[in-house]
Order: C-alpha cells, then structure tokens, then sequence
C-alpha cells in the first residue's frame, strides 16, 4: 500500500493528466454503448476504434499516402522558404535601425492580419495547384520566425558586441561570434510558432481549391458524412503538429533553462 | 530647419511612413507605365482607392463586416467566459492542473481549424458553425494564460491577505485577479488572432455573407479592386485591435516590456 502510495505521488503529474486523456477516449469509445443516439446525431458520429479501422483501410487501399506526400512537400517547402527569407531578414532588421523603420510598419501590420485572407488571392494568382499553398504556408510562417529572430538580435548584450568590435571584427564577424549564438534561443521559439502557422496554412490551403493533400481528404470526406476519415486526417495533423512542437520544445528549454516561465504560445 | 530637428526626432516614424509610401507609389507607377498588366489579375492602388470608397465608405462591405463581428463576438465571449474560471481553476488547484493540463495542451498546440469542414456540416451554414469555431480557436489562450498567471501570483501577497484574516474571496478579488490580468489581456490578443482565422476560414469554407465570404466571392468574380478593398478593411480592423490591446497590455503591466511572441 505504501510502495503504491510512493508510486503515485512520485508520478502524480502524468498520471492524472494521462488518465484523463484516456478516460475521455474511453467514454468517447462507450457513448453509443451507454445512451441511444438520436437518429440524425449518430449521421455525423463516429468512435475512436472506427476511426483506427478507417485509417488502416485508407492505408493499405493506398488511398492516405498520396494525399500525405502533397502535403508534406507544401509544409517542408512553405516552411523551408519561410526560414531562407525569414532568419536573414530577422538579423538585417535586428542589427540595422534604420531599415528596421522602413520594414517595422509592413511587419507590424502583415502580423496583425490572419494571412488566410490572401488565400482567394493566391489561388487566383498561383492556381490550384500546390504553388497557392506553398505561397500560403510561407507567408504564414515566415513572421513568427522574422519576429523572434529581430527580439534575439535586440536582446544581445551591448557589451560582448562591444568587445568583439574593439578586438577588431567586422559586422560579419560580430553577427558570427556574438549575435548569432545568441539569438538561437529566439530562433527556437520562433521555429515552434511557424510550425504550427504552417500546418495551419497547409490544412485551410487545402480546403479551397485544391485536388490532392490531407486537407482537401477533410474537406470531401465530411461532405460526404464520412466521419470517420475526416477524424483520419485531424488525427494525423494533431499527431503531427503534437511530435514537431514537442520536438522543439524540449531543444527549447534545453537551450534555455534560465529563462523565467511564459504563458504557453502556440 | 524645422522640418530636419523634426526627422530628427522621430526618424523612425518618417522612415516607416516613407516606405510605405513608396511601396503604394512604385506598386502604382509600376502598373501604370511599366507593364499595364491584365485588370483580372493584378490592380493598382488607384483602382483599390475608388473601391475602398465604394465599399466601405459608401456601406456595402458594412453589412457583411456586421454579419462577421456577431459570430466573433459570441465565439470570443464565450471563449472569455468559459476561458477564465478555468484557467484560474487549474491554476489554483493543483490537482485540477495535471489533470487538464496535458488534454488542453494537446488541443491548444493541434491544428483545430481542421475540423472546420465537419462543424459545418454538423451546424449548418450560419451564425452557429461560426461562433463555435472561433471559440474552439480562441478559448486556449485564455485558458493557458490565466493559469500562467495565476501561477506566478506572488506567494507572498497571498500569504498576507491570509494572515490578516482575508477569506477566500478576497483572495480571488484582491491578489489573484489583479496579478492575473495582464496575463489574460495578452492572451486576449493571441486569442483575437485565432478567433479571426475562425471567421475567415469558416466563411471561406461556407457562407453567404460575411466579410470573409466578400472577399471569396470578389476573388472568384475577378473584382481584384474590392477584393483589396476588402482585404485593406480587415487589415486596418486587425492591426487596431491588436494595437489596442498590445497599448491595454503596457497599461496594465508596464513592467513587462518586451513580448518574447507576437
């Protein structure tokens, strides 16, 4: 009884927070079971096993693996471009003040607006094919990470710049030595907030206008009332978004420990 | 001589309203006199002026910015209502944390705007699918941003409070609630943000009217003009509400001045 006690208290934590998660795919599993649905209601019902039959069948019928391929070229690419254009603007504007101003009201004002309200634009400028959805997941990704590496570069302390400059380095030795090591903590966080941008961009990229991908499948299988895959494909997108942020995450903290606790940003 | 001491001072501002300035005039001439290219596909500020005018100034995107701002509002206040005592719940029992804390977690961080197409479905097309979209989207940052902050409630204060004989309601309302507020304003402004792509997307997906609907529908009649109009109207809406807040956030805790995310 004691030894059990240990083992919880020691676990507390993960064991109610994975417990409850659990139970709610268990009662999720039960609900038919337990009370009868209302005729219309059980049209758009659906439970987790089905959801795990739908996803092997998709699987082996061969159906899911063309719609993943599309998709994951649009994130990999839209992400990718976003880091090329993103990381190199974030220095320049963090070192330079005054193209810092010119830049600031174009940021200022791309980040406040969703950048989903471009989508009809660049569907009509790009077409349907992956192109509009690659433009859409860069320019959703490229401002967290433009942001958070202009705050790490500001936040470099004056006095190691100082330091290398006096021993005689140049600008580029200076974002070599002291700037750059020191905002990969920003970067970091800025990478985590676009990879949740970009998927974001390619599931909505997807919903209009396209023909393949893991967005359009959502968007035809609950037009069609089947549940189950629609559940396929948000589960897949959780599952992904999950294992990408946690990755960062944890290179996060471990570059970061000293910094005090943040509200969660996702 | 005036004109420089005053450039002086605020470079930065004249620097930022020079480039913008720019964009919109090279954007202009670029059109005008380099390539006059086809009016289906591109357009040029003056064009988007008169439709701005039309549009907005002369009401018709009003109605559908109405219709757009109903659904924000519910989704957003009830993502205000449920949000809050939540978060503050986890965050004052402990228990209540680690059990919430992993599940929310792992909603918060997936993308829940695919599931847009089965709410539709479910809901209908109308005021209904919407607002639960946007909720769905907006009520995590509340959630994680209460209970952040009423975490980091100074023990001490509260240890106070208890030693003067202060019950459990003057805890709430006279440390906890206050210490917490700045947390919940900044997440009120990640939560615009997503309540926002909620709309749009749901009215993109499937809707008759509505802001984002205006700007599907010019897209897919080739009204380039009012579809910028459009889309400058958001913009502006967007960046003066996010302002506003970022301006509330300093206002309540001048001592945070930087923001590690936007």
């Amino acid at each position: 009884m004691k030894r059990l006690q240990n083992f919880y208290t020691e676990r507390e934590p993960s064991i109610l927070g994975g417990g409850f998660i659990l139970l709610l795919i268990v009662l999720w599993e039960l609900m038919p079971r337990l009370l009868t649905l209302p005729q219309g209601f059980s049209l758009f019902f659906t439970t987790p096993w089905k959801v795990i039959e739908a996803c092997y069948e998709l699987f082996v019928e061969n159906k899911i693996q063309e719609h993943f391929y599309v998709s994951s070229i649009e994130f990999l690419a839209g992400l990718g471009l976003a880091i090329i254009v993103g990381l190199p603007l974030g220095l320049i504007t963090g070192r330079s003040p005054n193209i810092d101003a010119m830049v600031d009201p174009f940021v200022t004002i791309f980040n406040a607006t969703p950048r989903l309200i471009f989508l009809p634009l660049f569907i009509l400028w790009f077409g349907i094919g992956i192109w509009s959805k690659i433009i859409i997941v860069f320019i959703g990704a490229v401002f967290p990470l433009l942001i958070n590496t202009y705050e790490g570069v500001k936040n470099v302390d004056r006095v190691l710049v100082n330091v290398v400059r006096s021993f005689g380095a140049n600008e580029w030795q200076v974002m070599k030595i002291v700037v750059l090591p020191n905002s990969v903590p920003y970067i970091v966080v800025g990478l985590r907030l676009a990879i949740g941008r970009a998927i974001l961009g390619v599931v909505v990229g997807e919903f209009f206008g396209a023909s393949k991908g893991l967005g359009f499948m959502i968007a035809t299988a609950a037009t069609n009332y089947k549940v189950d895959v629609v559940f396929v494909g948000v589960a897949i997108f959780m599952g992904l978004s999950l294992v990408l942020t946690m990755a960062v995450k944890k290179i996060e903290s471990n570059l970061s420990r000293w910094r005090p606790e943040e509200a969660k940003t996702f | 001589m005036k004109l420089k001491e005053s450039f002086a001072e605020h470079r930065r501002l004249w620097l930022g309203l020079g480039s913008v300035l720019f964009v919109i005039a090279a954007w202009e001439a670029l059109l005008t006199y380099v390539f006059p290219v086809n009016p289906f596909f591109f357009t040029k500020p003056s064009l988007i002026a008169v439709a701005f005018k039309e549009q907005v100034i002369y009401g018709a995107l009003w109605g559908d910015l109405a219709v757009s701002s109903k659904a924000f509002l519910w989704g957003f206040g009830f993502a205000i209502v449920l949000g809050i005592p939540l978060g503050a719940l986890m965050g004052w029992r402990r228990k209540a944390g680690y059990t919430l804390d992993p599940f929310f977690t792992a909603m918060y961080a997936s993308p829940l705007v695919a599931l847009a197409p089965l709410i539709i479905v479910v809901f209908g097309v109308g005021l209904f699918a919407k607002s639960v979209l946007v909720f769905a989207l907006s009520v995590f940052p509340f959630i994680f941003n209460t209970f952040a902050g009423v975490r980091s409630t100074d023990r001490l204060l509260i240890n106070v409070v208890r030693s003067f004989g202060g019950g459990e309601k003057d805890l709430y309302l006279k440390v906890i609630f206050p210490s917490t507020l700045p947390f919940i304003v900044a997440g009120a402004r990640i939560a615009l943000g997503r309540g926002l792509v909620g709309i749009i997307v749901g009215e993109f997906y499937a809707a008759s009217e509505g802001i984002g609907y205006a700007i599907s529908r010019f897209g897919d009649t080739y009204r380039l003009p009012e579809m910028f109009a459009a889309i400058f109207l958001l913009m502006i809406l967007a960046v003066a509400l996010t302002e506003g807040m970022r301006k509330l956030e300093s206002v309540l805790a001048p001592w945070k001045t930087t923001q590690e995310t936007r």
